[in-house]
């Protein structure tokens, strides 16, 4: 069967999808509201590729979540104490890179489940963050907002730097030794090991990468509102998660590209708009997404097992 | 070679579990000297009567995380089988006795819904879950249309969750039942003996008989009945069904299991255990908000309890696992010098 089965299947959904929008909905593809819309999904779009790479390599991170809603209040305080963007972007990174640090430590160095270590990470950073912010919403200075440039300015250099940064890695990921450590650690880690792959230190490598990643979906995040909320990264771990899964992304480890992710981000993005220009009743988005994740594996679990037989 | 590892393990459960004790024990005399009225009848009542819920369902998740899967659908599934109930008794006008064993019997399906996919397609437990994590949260948001609740209760129904029997909260009786009769199955049972030995090493349970796919489903199924259970007791002492109710108790269910010393590699964990870790997580959340005479960040520690526990609960699990892991690791190396077979080898590679 062919090699890319799994991510034409994807494109053949979402292009349906775009048909039937185009034909029964037209003003589903309004340039201005369309590229908001595609602009609001950035930031789990790079999420999306971190958690995608951190799949690969046959571990999961549900506290990315909370690391975003954390790195965006760090951003955002520090951007309020009148310290240059910069500053506030180079503090969420940060931030991201050392809360993705301790899930590496846990998981490589000591050994144990990524679910559990990440489960006990993402109500330490939530209930850290509601804690400090009590759920205050943080006003943001003015120069944030588009990073202080027009709005058409601010989304091109947001969707333009989210798909530089998705082409770049998916080019990684085929052609640096790097992104073939994290292949071959997700594969067997044991074999890996043997070729002279250092799996622990790939390990805790794609867990600091996925903190600054969570870090820099923050910045983009913040730049898109005036404001920000304490629990803007709420359910981010599941909608990129069910992004990569969609997108054929193996969870047993070692197979996915991060083209499938885009699409199987895009289908998803798409359930909810598309019911609302359906005229469709939004409540029965997470039922479909869940639907979708399960359709999802199972067609996983029956190829395998067709694989097997 | 089972004789001896099977005793070290015992004695290490047994240490953990007295910990666990001795835990309790410091929470309730450092609660009593920094808060009011902690150690009363009336406040331990409340302790679990308002945990009740995420006892249930930690008891529950001990089978499945012993056999070395995980659960993290059984919260939307309350949401889902509160929904169900609500639905069943205002608009078809069921008996809520009634309807509450049928929200039991829609648990236990939905969690066959996950044990079928788990075990029948050699699914990961984690992702099916998750998949059913969103579904079941979706269908209870669509069947209420994302803002209707349930309401209305008859008054004898709400006495669940609400009166005392023989001076303890009515749940706990209903808890002390499901308990007894997990622990009896996990413990003294070959059948539930059969869940540790499927955590422990699955293609080795396989290879001496155990049926594992029929065995782990039925963990999955007890699971989900209890989660419904759960849903109506939650019912009943809120007196309100919504769409919303268990949000976030999987993981504090998890967070019980994992504190109560039940490996997360599966195959070794007592169903005590998780009780000992339910209560000294329930002291906390109970006792914090006791706390007015001392403050944190400018606040009473009393108005920030919530957020509170919950860090420290995060905090908790982390320091566990990393002790567990420690252990684990020296146990290893312990079986390794007495040059026993790797624990963790896996029979097809051996």
């Amino acid at each position: 069967m062919n090699k890319y089965f799994r991510e034409l299947t994807v494109a053949a959904a979402l292009g349906l999808l775009m048909l039937g929008l185009a034909i029964l909905a037209p003003h589903f593809f309004q340039f201005q509201p369309f590229i908001s819309r595609l602009t609001s999904q950035m930031p789990a779009l790079v999420a999306a590729i971190g958690i995608a790479l951190i799949i690969i390599s046959r571990q999961i991170d549900i506290s990315i979540g909370s690391q975003f809603s954390m790195c965006a209040i760090i951003a955002g305080v520090t951007a309020a104490s009148g310290l240059p963007l910069g500053v506030a972007i180079f503090a969420a990174l940060g931030a991201g890179a050392m809360m993705g640090a301790l899930n590496g430590v846990l998981v490589a160095y000591l050994g144990l489940p990524s679910i559990v270590v990440t489960l006990a990470t993402m109500v330490t950073w939530q209930e850290a963050l509601r804690l400090w912010q009590q759920g205050r919403l943080l006003n943001l200075p003015k120069g944030i907002q588009w990073f202080g440039l027009s709005q058409p300015a601010g989304q091109t250099i947001v969707i333009s730097l989210a798909f530089i940064l998705l082409i770049g890695a998916a080019w990684a990921m085929k052609n640096l030794a790097a992104g073939r450590f994290i292949y071959a650690t997700g594969t067997d880690a044991e074999a890996a090991r043997l070729a002279g792959i250092d799996p622990k230190r790939t390990t805790f490598g794609v867990f600091v990468l996925m903190g600054i990643l969570a870090g820099l979906a923050a910045v983009f995040n913040l730049v898109q509102s005036p404001q920000v909320q304490p629990n803007c990264g709420d359910g981010l771990e599941l909608k990129t998660i069910a992004a990569a899964v969609v997108g054929g992304v193996a969870i047993s480890g070692g197979r996915g590209t991060l083209w499938g992710v885009l699409l199987g981000m895009l289908l998803l993005a798409n359930v909810n708009p598309a019911l609302t220009h359906f005229h469709q009743p939004p409540y029965w988005e997470k039922a479909i997404q869940g639907l979708v994740i399960l359709l999802a594996v199972v067609a996983d679990g029956i190829r395998s097992r067709k694989a097997r037989l | 070679m089972s004789s001896s590892r099977s005793f070290s393990i015992k004695s290490l459960l047994a240490r953990h579990e007295t910990v666990l004790v001795l835990v309790i024990l410091f929470e309730v005399i450092l609660f009593q000297v920094l808060g009011r009225n902690f150690l009363t009848g009336r406040n331990f009542s409340n302790v679990f009567r308002h945990s009740v819920e995420i006892g249930l369902l930690a008891v529950a998740m001990t089978p499945v995380i012993l056999t070395g899967g995980i659960d993290l659908s059984v919260g939307s599934m309350m949401g889902l089988c509160a929904v169900l109930f609500g639905m069943m008794v205002n608009s078809l006008g069921m008996n809520p006795w009634l309807a509450g064993i049928s929200a039991v019997a829609f648990g236990a399906m939905g969690g066959g819904v996950n044990a079928l996919l788990i075990t029948r397609l050699n699914l990961p437990p984690l992702i099916v879950t998750l998949g059913t994590f969103s579904l079941f949260r979706g269908l209870a948001e669509a069947i209420t249309k994302g803002a209707e609740s349930y309401s209305g209760f008859s008054p004898s129904f709400l006495a669940l969750g609400n009166s005392n029997i023989a001076g303890l909260p009515a749940q706990i009786w209903v808890f002390f039942i499901v308990a007894a009769g997990i622990w009896f199955l996990v413990h003294r049972t070959t059948f539930g003996r059969s869940f540790r030995a499927i955590g422990y090493a699955s293609e080795g349970a396989r290879y001496a008989g155990i049926p594992v796919a029929r065995n782990t489903s039925l963990a999955y199924i007890i699971a989900g009945a209890v989660a419904g259970l759960a849903a109506v007791i939650l019912v009943a002492r809120l007196g309100e069904a919504r769409a919303n109710a268990g949000i976030g108790y999987e993981l504090l269910a998890i967070t019980a299991v994992v504190l109560g010393g039940v490996s997360i590699f599966g195959g070794s964990g007592t169903v005590v255990g998780t009780i000992l870790g339910w209560i000294a997580l329930a002291i906390l959340n109970n006792g914090l908000t006791r706390i007015s005479d001392y403050k944190i960040m400018d606040q009473t520690v009393a108005s920030v309890a919530r957020e509170l526990s919950g860090l420290l609960t995060g905090l908790l699990l982390l320091t566990a696992l990393t002790i567990g892991a420690s252990t684990k690791t020296l146990a290893v190396r312990h079986a390794r010098k007495q040059s026993l077979a790797k624990p963790t080898s896996n029979p097809a590679t051996s």
